[in-house]
Parts: C-alpha cells; structure tokens; sequence
C-alpha cells in the first residue's frame, strides 16, 4: 500500500507548548485514518503541518509522496481539505463559491462547470445553488466546505471534524462519501470527536493527548469510548504534576 | 497567475465595500468640487465662502478642477485605503485565510492578483472621476472656454487619484501583517495626519504620501516646489509596499 500522507517526528510548538510533540503516522492509499483526542490534543495542528499552513519546528510531514516544506502547487491539486472553517465567501452564490474552489484546486477548464455541478448535486446544495452564501445554515456551510474539498477528486484528503453542524443526513452522506472516496484510492485522515461516527467509517483510529500519539483503537472493538478514556487517563498518569 | 486573478475580480466586484466605496467617490467628489466652487464664485460673503475662495488657484476649469484634486488627494486616499485594507483583510476576519493554503493556486499568486485587481480599479477609478468631473463641469457650466482650456487640470486630477489610489494600497500590506481591516483603517488615518502635519512644516514634498496633495495646489503661493526625485519615490513606495504584501503572503503561517 503506497504512504499518501505521513509524519515523521513531527514537532511544533507555541511558546512553551508542544501542540504537535513527536507525531509519527503514515496513511496509505484507501486508507480512513481517524484521529481522535480531546480538544487541544494537537489533532488541528497536526493537520495544519501536513497542508504546510504551519511549519514543523521538526520532523518531516509528507503528501502525496512530497515533502510539505518543498511541495509545489502540483502536488497541492491533489489534495483536498477542510480544516476548522469551510471554505466560504458570504458575497458569494453557493455555486459561485464551488466554482472559486474549482478553480484554486486546479480543475481543467473544460471540466470546470459540470465539476461544479456534479458537487452542488453531490452534496445536495441544488436548492441554494444561486443564492448568496451567507444566508446559508451552517450544515449547508459544512456542505459547501465538503464540496469545496471535493471538487477536484484529491487522492488526499484531510478532514477536521467534517461533519460538524450536519444533519443525520448529512452525517451519513459524509460517512458514505468517505468509504466512496477511499475505494477508490483516495488517503484519508479525518478528526472527530464522535467515536461511533470514527469506528462505522475507519481502517485505523489514532488517539492523540497533549500533542503526542499516546495509542490506537481497533474499531471493531466494542465498548471504543470506555478504551478511549482507559488510554487518555493512562497517559495523564505519566505527565508530572506540575504541568496537569 | 490568470486563475487567481479570476477569482479575486469575482470576490472584488461582488463585494458591497467596493460597490459603496466606487459611487462615493464617483458621486461625491465632482460633487464637492461643484458646491465649492459655487460657493467662492457666487459673490456669496461669509467665512464659508472666504475659506473655500482660498482653496481655489486660478480661475473656471483649473480653479473648479483644483479643488476636486484637492479633496481626491484625502478622499482617494482614505476610500482606496479602506477598499485596499477589505481585500487583504477580509480573508483574516472572514477566516478564509487557510482556505488559501494547498491549492493549486500559490499564495504569492493569489496576493499578486489581488493587486492586480486593485491596481486596475484605481485606475478605471481616476478614469470615471476625471469623466465624471468634466461631465458635471461642462452641464454646470463651469468657466467661459471650452473643455480644451481643461486638458492640463483633468490630466493632474487624472494623475492625483491614480498616485493616490496607489499608495493607499499600503493599507493592504497593512491589513495582512495586522490579519484584518480595522489595524489598516487605522494606519490610513494616521498616514493621513501625519501627511497633513509634513506639509504644515514644509517637509512635506519629502513624505511620498503628501506628494499628490502638494501636486494637486501646485501652482499656487502656498504651494512647495517638487522636485522630480520627490515624485520618482512614490512609485518606489508602492512598489515595496507591493513586494513586502507578496513575500508576507508567501512565508505566513495561519494563526
């Protein structure tokens, strides 16, 4: 299986804090890896060094087979993502704003209108499609990012929380395009606070805790919440006082 | 760089702060040069019309066309300023700036088109002002000769609102570094005092951003010599002003 996305001893700190602290993981083609943690267990900083948003103070983070420090806009279109915000113009239509992702994502010229539509159909932005996206609810927000992330069918994807805001329906439009998605090759890294969303879409869960890999979830296994906290608690146990 | 430059003339021309911005000053500057050369030409007495009579320099098109230059060298200034500041700014406060990493696009593209587009509507800007002043002018009858007499003073409105549209640009590099409008509205208010005080002292033909205000009364006693240095470094100031943008986008991190 071909490595798509990986970190190698990964580090970045703010300050004093080491948000991300020595993060190795590797992601293979066809691959929903998940992550999960605790708010500010480093899983958004993580993801942030693999799209270059951050530079690592050290490590390696690799896409697509390209170092993120020397990765080029070729390797970039191949990569899709949506991390904390949606991609989102308020002034904007909803297609309008698929059309502005389309275009920075690099879909070809010719392919670039029915791409856009196909996204607006795929994830059922029909009925909002020529209205202004700032009257849009923040599922169909959510909507939009995920088009956005889309639209130029990335073997790469990283997902932060993708189906925050979302209906039921929404929710299971994402798991299902996830599993679509990865059949057909794409790498997928996804952060979520839902356990039992993580275990029904992932290969391979990660649990992070205060910037570290601290163990994995096999999601088959029942019971995931209760192994989550053991592994959390266990790893507190081991940082001294003082810094708790 | 053409894709980048595509979708931020979309996000320029949808924008309601351009929109708003373009009619105020398309609108209101022939508008104010009209009311105040009315007022010091009407024969009316009072301390309104004494002071405006002494912004005047000359007489029909280059008096009336003065002083629009005049007004254009603070109102460009703080109108472009404030549409400059928008464009940069708004991906900070929308949080849209992360949705500008790994794309296809780089972001020194995507900087770089943002000028493009700004350089472009400054200069339609001055073009529809110009227009638009001479087109008020000639319906209100300003001055005895005929438009041709004007050529000179529509060339040196021209000039000021295009010199001072770029340099307002500055409030985008502003807006970037500070990752929002309201530190670049700031920064535009203040180069604007701080331009006011320069000419005040008499050092102002060496602040690059009082040059087109001093270009504006040249020809009048108040009015300091300029020398071509001292025009020569407005182009300069925008052009680092340019460079300095480009290369923040390009090394930036989100925050």
């Amino acid at each position: 299986m071909v490595t798509l996305i990986s970190a190698r001893g990964l580090v970045r700190s703010f300050g004093k804090e080491r948000a991300v602290d020595g993060v190795d993981l590797n992601v293979g083609e066809g691959e929903v890896h998940a992550l999960v943690g605790l708010n500010g267990a480093g899983k958004t900083t993580l993801m942030r060094l693999l799209l270059g948003m951050l530079d690592a103070d050290a490590g390696v983070a690799s896409v697509a087979g390209e170092h993120v420090a020397r990765a080029g806009t070729s390797t970039w279109s191949d990569v899709g993502y949506l991390v904390e915000t949606p991609f989102f113009y308020p002034e904007l239509t909803t297609r309008e704003n698929v059309w502005t992702a389309g275009i920075l994502h690099g879909v070809e010229e010719e392919a670039l209108e029915s791409s856009v539509q196909r996204t607006i159909d795929l994830l059922e932005l029909g009925h909002w499609a020529d209205r202004r996206a700032g009257g849009l609810s923040l599922g169909n927000r959510q909507r939009l990012g995920l088009g956005a992330a889309l639209i130029h069918d990335p073997t790469v994807l990283l997902l932060d929380e993708p189906a925050n805001s979302l209906d039921p329906a929404g929710v299971v439009l994402v798991r299902d395009l996830l599993r679509a998605r990865a059949a057909r090759g794409a790498a997928i890294l996804v952060s979520s606070h839902h356990l039992d969303q993580l275990a029904r879409v992932a290969d391979v869960i990660t649990v992070m805790h205060r910037g570290r890999v601290i163990g994995g979830l096999d999601p088959l296994e029942t019971d995931l919440e209760q192994r989550f906290f053991d592994l959390v608690r266990e790893a507190e146990e081991q940082v001294p006082l003082e810094l708790r | 760089m053409t894709r980048a430059v595509r979708v931020e003339w979309l996000k320029f021309r949808r924008s309601p702060v351009v929109i708003v911005a373009t009619v105020l000053m398309v609108v209101l500057l022939p508008a104010i040069g009209l009311g105040m050369f009315s007022v010091a030409s009407d024969d009316v007495s009072g301390p309104l019309a004494s002071k405006v009579q002494g912004l005047l320099i000359g007489e029909g098109w280059t008096a009336y066309l003065g002083v629009i230059s005049q007004v254009s060298a603070a109102a460009v200034f703080v109108g472009a300023g404030v549409v400059a500041a928008w464009v940069f700014g708004r991906e900070h406060a929308d949080r849209t700036f992360p949705s500008l990493f790994a794309l296809s696009v780089s972001r020194r593209s995507i900087a770089s088109a943002k000028f493009v587009v700004l350089a472009s509507w400054v200069t339609g800007l001055a073009v529809t002002v110009t227009l638009a002043a001479a087109l008020a002018g000639v319906v209100s009858g300003v001055g005895d000769s005929g438009l041709g007499e004007a050529k000179g003073s529509l060339s040196r409105l021209l000039f000021v609102v295009v010199a001072t549209g770029l340099l307002a640009l500055t409030a985008g590099y502003v807006a970037s570094i500070g990752r929002g409008y309201l530190p670049a509205i700031g920064v535009v208010v203040v180069i604007l005092a701080i331009a006011q005080i320069s000419v005040l002292f008499g050092a102002g033909a060496w602040f690059p951003y009082a040059v087109p205000g001093l270009l504006a009364i040249a020809g009048s006693e108040a009015a300091p010599s300029i020398t071509p240095i001292q025009i020569a470094v407005v182009p300069i100031v925008v052009i680092a002003v340019v460079w300095l943008t480009v290369d923040w986008w390009r090394r930036a991190e989100v925050v």
